[in-house]
C-alpha cells in the first residue's frame, strides 16, 4: 500500500530526490525504492551518502560502487513480502571519473597519464560540481545499460541545490576553457614535464600567475589540459546526452524539504529552476512536520486541565500547568510548520506529501516500509 | 580540555551537520564575547548570509561591518578573497586587475584544486593575525564554518598543500596557516549537533576527523534544541491512555506524550554523544519560537552564558 507520490513514480523510470542537506533525502529515496519493490518491479536506489546508515537500514553490511541486492531473507525478517527486487548502491565519484576517462581516452597510455596527474587525482573531490556531474553520469549509465523498472537517485548534499543542474556545465567549462588553453598553450605543447618553467614564461600573464601560485602548479595544470586534448568533444557530447535525459518525461524530480523556512526557500528555488528548464517534477515531500493538535480558538490554560486530569485519576495543578505549557509550545512549532508547508505546497504542483515527525527514527526495513506507505 | 577557555582563544571554528543551527550558535557566542568587551569578527562562508540578518542587521557582504557594538560580520566569498589575496601577493592592484579581473580569475579559482578554499581560509586567518597600531585587530574571530564535509575540505587545505605543493608562495602561505590552525593556544573547533540520531553520528565522525586528520584542538560539543525532561516516566505513561479524551485533555495529553517521547530520545542521543566525544557538552534548550530572529539568538546566548 503506497501513497500519491509512489503512484506518480509508477509512471516513471527514474526518480531524483533533491533538496538541501539534512532534510532526509537519503531515507526518502530508500523508502520510495522499497515501496515500489514491494509492489513488484526491479528497483535500484543509488545514494551518495557516505554514512553506512542506509546500508544498515537495508540490512546490508556495506554499500559499494556496484549494485547489491537486498536479500529476501532480510525483507522477510522485517515482515515484508516483496513482489519485486530491491537493489542498492553507493556512488563512488573517483571510480566514476576513472570510468569516464577510460571511455573517452584514445589509448591506455593517455588514460594512465591522466590517472597519474596530481591535479586529476584531486579533481573528484576538489572541483565544484564534480560529485553532482558524476551522479548524473552514473545515473545515465544505469538507465541505459540496465533493465531496472525504477531507479531512485539520492543527490549530494550540495551547499546550494542549484549546483546539481549546473554541475556538468561547470565541469565542462573547466575542461574546455579557451582562456586557459591560450594561456597554457606553450606548456601544453611542450609535452615534456622537464620544460615547465621555460615554456610557461611565454606570456607575462602566465608569469604573473606563476608568481601567485608557484610555477609547478601551473605546469600540472598544463599537463592535465594537454592530456585532455582531443577528449573534450567526446566529454561534451556525452554530457549533453546525459543532461537531456533529465528533461525526459520518464524522469520525475522529487523535491524534499523540512518545514524550516530555509529548507523551504531552497526547495522553492529549485522548483522554479526545474520549471524554467522544463524538467518534470513528480511531487514534493515536506518531511518531519510537527502536526497541529489544537484547532482554532484560544489554547486551554492550566485551570481548564485540572478538572479533566482529576476526573481521569491523574493530576495536580503542577502537572496541569506543565501540560498547558507543553501544548502551547507544541502549537507554536506546529503552526510555524503548517505555515511553511502551505507555502511549499501552494507553489509546487504534483503529488504533495507531508510526513509527520515520527515517534522513532527510520533505521530499518520495517520503518522504511511504514514511511513508504505514507509516500 | 587543554588550552584556554572557548572565548579566550583567537579563532573559534563552529561546524556540524547541515541544519543543526551553526549560524545561530555562532551568532550567540559572538554576542557573548562582544558583551564581555571583546572585539569580535564573525566570518561566514555561506552562499546566503545568515549571521548579520539574525542579529537584526543588513547583510554585510564582502565588507566587514559592525552589526552590534564591537561585533562585526563578513561573508567571505571566493572571488573577493582571491582579489584581496592576489593584491597582497602581487603588491600592485593594477597588476592584479590586469591579470585577474576577468574570466581567468573564475577559471583559476576552480582549476587549481583547493585554491578557492585556500584564499577564503587565508582571508579569515589573516584577520586572526593582523595588527593595527601595535594592537591586534580582533580579540576573537568566529568562523561559522560550512557543514561537515565542506568544513573538512576547507580546514584540510593547508595540510594538503604542504603535502603536495613544491616550495613557493603557495607553500609559504599554507605553512603559516597550518601553524595557526593546529595551535591549541590560539585555535579550537567546536561541533554543533542536535540530539538526534544522524546529527550525533555525524558529530562523532567529525570529532574523530578533527582529532585524527586535522589534528586541531577541540573546544566544545554544543547540543542544540534539547527538549527538557518535563515529565516523569509515570506521567508520560498516563498520557498515552488519555490522548483519545475530548479537548482540552486529549490534545494536551498528546502534546505531553510527544514531548516526553522526544525528551527521552534526545536524552539517549545526548548520552551517546557524551560517551563518544570527550569534550564538555554545552546544551541549548529547544526553543518554542516561530522564527530565527534576534530574539532566538538572545535566548541561545542566555542559555550558553552560564555554561561558558
Amino acid at each position: 500500500m503506497t501513497g500519491p507520490l509512489s503512484a506518480r513514480l509508477r509512471e516513471k523510470r527514474i526518480g531524483v530526490c533533491v533538496g538541501s542537506g539534512g532534510v532526509g533525502k537519503t531515507t526518502l529515496a530508500a523508502a520510495l525504492a522499497l515501496g515500489r519493490a514491494l509492489e513488484g518491479g526491479k528497483v535500484l536506489v543509488c545514494t551518495i551518502d557516505p554514512a553506512r546508515r542506509l546500508a544498515n537500514a537495508l540490512g546490508l553490511a556495506t554499500l559499494g560502487n556496484v549494485e547489491t541486492r537486498v536479500p529476501e531473507a532480510a525483507l522477510r525478517a522485517a515482515g515484508l513480502e516483496a513482489k519485486g527486487e530491491l537493489f542498492a548502491m553507493m556512488l563512488d565519484v573517483k571510480r566514476t571519473w576513472d570510468d569516464l576517462v577510460a571511455r573517452h581516452a584514445p589509448d591506455t597510455d593517455r588514460r594512465e597519464r591522466i590517472y597519474r596527474n596530481r591535479l586529476y587525482q584531486q579533481l573528484s573531490s576538489a572541483l565544484a560540481g564534480s560529485q553532482e556531474y558524476m551522479a548524473m553520469e552514473k545515473l545515465y549509465e544505469l538507465a541505459t545499460e540496465r533493465d531496472y523498472d525504477l531507479i531512485v537517485l539520492d543527490t549530494p548534499p550540495t551547499a546550494h541545490a542549484l549546483d546539481f543542474l549546473d554541475a556538468p556545465d561547470r565541469v565542462l567549462d573547466f575542461l574546455g576553457n579557451e582562456t586557459a588553453r591560450t594561456l597554457l598553450a606553450p606548456a601544453m605543447s611542450a609535452g615534456k614535464i622537464g620544460l615547465r618553467l621555460f615554456h610557461l614564461g611565454g606570456t607575462y600573464i602566465a608569469k604573473t600567475i606563476a608568481r601567485f601560485t608557484g610555477a609547478e602548479v601551473l605546469s600540472d595544470l598544463a599537463e592535465f589540459m594537454g592530456s585532455f586534448q582531443g577528449m573534450y568533444e567526446g566529454f561534451k557530447a556525452r554530457a549533453g546526452v546525459v543532461r537531456a535525459l533529465f528533461a525526459q518525461p520518464e524522469v520525475g524530480f522529487v523535491l524534499v524539504s523540512s518545514a524550516s523556512p530555509r529548507s523551504v526557500d531552497e526547495a522553492l528555488f529549485f522548483h522554479e529552476r526545474l520549471r524554467k528548464e522544463g524538467m518534470p517534477v513528480a511531487g514534493v515531500v515536506a518531511n518531519r512536520v510537527t502536526s497541529e493538535l489544537w484547532g482554532e480558538g484560544p489554547l486551554p490554560g492550566a485551570p481548564a486541565l485540572v478538572a479533566a486530569l482529576a476526573a481521569s485519576g491523574a493530576g495536580g495543578e503542577a502537572l496541569a500547568e506543565r501540560l498547558a505549557r507543553t501544548l502551547a509550545e507544541h502549537e507554536v512549532l506546529a503552526r510555524a510548520d503548517a505555515r511553511e508547508v502551505a507555502r511549499l505546497f501552494s507553489a509546487v504542483p504534483g503529488a504533495q506529501v507531508a510526513v509527520p515527525r515520527l515517534d522513532t527514527d527510520v533505521h530499518d526495513l520495517a520503518s522504511l516500509a511504514r514511511l513508504a506507505a505514507v509516500l | 580540555m587543554p588550552g584556554p577557555a572557548l572565548l579566550d582563544r583567537r579563532l573559534l571554528v563552529v561546524t556540524g551537520k547541515g541544519g543543526v543551527g551553526k549560524s545561530s550558535i555562532s551568532a550567540a557566542l559572538a554576542l557573548l564575547a562582544a558583551r564581555r568587551g571583546q572585539r569580535v569578527l564573525v566570518c561566514e562562508v555561506n552562499a546566503q548570509e545568515r549571521v548579520a540578518p539574525m542579529l537584526g542587521a543588513l547583510p554585510s557582504g564582502a565588507e566587514i561591518r559592525e552589526v552590534r557594538p564591537r561585533l562585526f560580520t563578513v561573508n567571505v566569498q571566493p572571488r573577493e578573497a582571491m582579489r584581496e589575496y592576489g593584491i597582497m601577493t602581487l603588491r600592485f592592484r593594477s597588476l592584479y586587475d590586469a591579470v585577474f579581473e576577468n574570466r581567468v580569475t573564475r577559471y583559476f579559482l576552480r582549476a587549481i584544486p583547493s585554491l578557492s578554499e585556500l584564499v577564503m581560509l587565508g582571508k579569515i586567518l589573516h584577520e586572526v593575525q593582523v595588527e593595527e597600531r601595535g594592537r591586534r585587530r580582533w580579540d576573537l574571530v568566529v568562523l561559522d564554518a560550512p557543514a561537515t564535509g565542506h568544513a573538512m575540505q576547507l580546514l584540510r587545505v593547508p595540510a594538503a598543500l604542504l603535502d603536495t605543493v613544491p616550495p613557493g608562495p603557495l607553500r609559504r602561505d599554507a605553512q603559516w596557516m597550518q601553524e595557526l590552525l593546529v595551535d591549541p593556544e590560539r585555535t579550537s573547533v567546536s561541533i554543533v549537533t542536535l540530539p538526534e540520531e544522524m546529527p550525533v553520528n555525524e558529530a562523532i565522525e567529525l570529532d574523530q576527523a578533527v582529532r585524527g586528520q586535522l589534528r586541531m584542538s577541540r573546544g566544545a560539543l554544543i547540543v542544540n534544541a534539547l527538549p527538557e525532561r518535563r515529565f516523569s516516566p509515570t506521567e508520560a505513561e498516563q498520557f498515552s491512555g488519555l490522548t483519545a479524551e475530548p479537548a482540552p485533555l486529549g490534545p494536551a495529553a498528546a502534546a505531553g506524550r510527544m514531548q516526553a517521547l522526544r525528551a527521552e530520545q534526545a536524552a539517549r542521543h545526548l548520552a551517546r554523544a557524551r560517551a563518544a566525544i570527550d569534550l564538555p557538552a554545552l546544551t541549548v534548550p529547544l526553543l518554542a519560537r516561530d522564527a530565527w530572529d534576534t530574539g532566538a539568538v538572545e535566548a541561545i546566548a542566555a542559555a550558553l552564558e552560564p555554561q561558558l
